[in-house]
């Protein structure tokens, strides 16, 4: 079977993305709380 | 400072993982290189099991209890849940495209996986459609709960249904069938997740901590 490396770094992409993309979501509520102290109680 | 260091010390074991998937497990005979996708899917599925496992935790918690802290343990997790879940179908998916000649196919594995990642988006749906705390912790630990029912569908749905996903090879009846080496890349990749499951379940906590008290 050929080595397909692009369906590999797809992959591996997509799951980088997903994870550094919720990291960032997090660190982006945390700063907020930080500067104002306020956000949706859920 | 302590989440701090758990956040540096998962990028560690994420490197660590990666140079394990690409450096140090061989090109497999059958696939080639593309099985290389089996050391991200595998252990997000595993680390999507566990955090669900732990909003199940959190959701019997809070129903014995009525402490804040547990329906805050439950919503931590099901968000990394729900993410780890999206890389184990889109993972799964690029996999299959050159494995099966398919991005997808309703059978049991992947369609009962689907159902899973859909049960907890609408858990955190129904989390944000409620507006009184204690009733929308309720109403979330009894989503939680039987959402968890689902998992050991997921998983041995390749014994109980013809499938075109391959049967369990780790966590299956018997021994796994598969070299050391390759249940160590597993293992190291598995624990990194790990970790990453942690530092996001401390930081949601901590987030849903301040909402409360705000």
């Amino acid at each position: 079977m050929p080595d397909n490396w692009s369906y590999v770094f797809a992959a591996y992409g997509v799951g980088a993305g997903l994870l550094i993309g919720y990291w960032r979501h997090l660190a982006r509520r945390l700063k907020r709380f930080a500067k104002s102290g306020g956000g949706a109680d859920r | 400072m302590a989440a701090r260091a758990l956040g540096w010390l998962a990028v560690l074991a994420l490197i660590a993982g990666l140079g394990a998937a690409f450096g140090y497990a061989p090109r497999e005979a059958v696939q080639g290189n593309v099985q290389r996708i089996m050391y991200l899917h595998v252990p997000a599925v595993w680390t999507a099991y566990l955090a669900f496992g732990l909003v199940l935790v959190g959701s019997v918690g809070y129903l014995l209890t009525r402490r804040p802290g547990w329906d805050r343990l439950a919503l931590a997790a099901a968000e990394p849940g729900v993410i780890f879940t999206g890389i184990t179908i889109t993972s799964g998916s690029i996999w299959g495209k050159p494995t099966w000649g398919t991005w997808w196919t309703w059978d049991a594995r992947l369609t009962s996986t689907v159902v899973l990642f859909l049960v907890y988006v609408g858990y955190l749906l129904l989390r944000g459609m409620v507006d009184e705390p204690d009733r929308r912790a309720r109403a979330a630990a009894v989503v939680g709960i039987l959402g968890a029912a689902n998992i050991p569908i997921v998983h041995f749905s390749v014994t109980w249904w013809r499938a075109l996903h391959q049967p369990a090879t780790m966590l299956g009846p018997g021994s796994a069938p598969m070299p050391l080496w390759m249940k160590m890349v597993l293992a190291i990749n598995f624990l990194a997740f790990t970790l990453v499951l942690v530092y996001f379940l401390t930081r949601r906590m901590e987030i849903a901590r301040l909402e409360q008290e705000a």
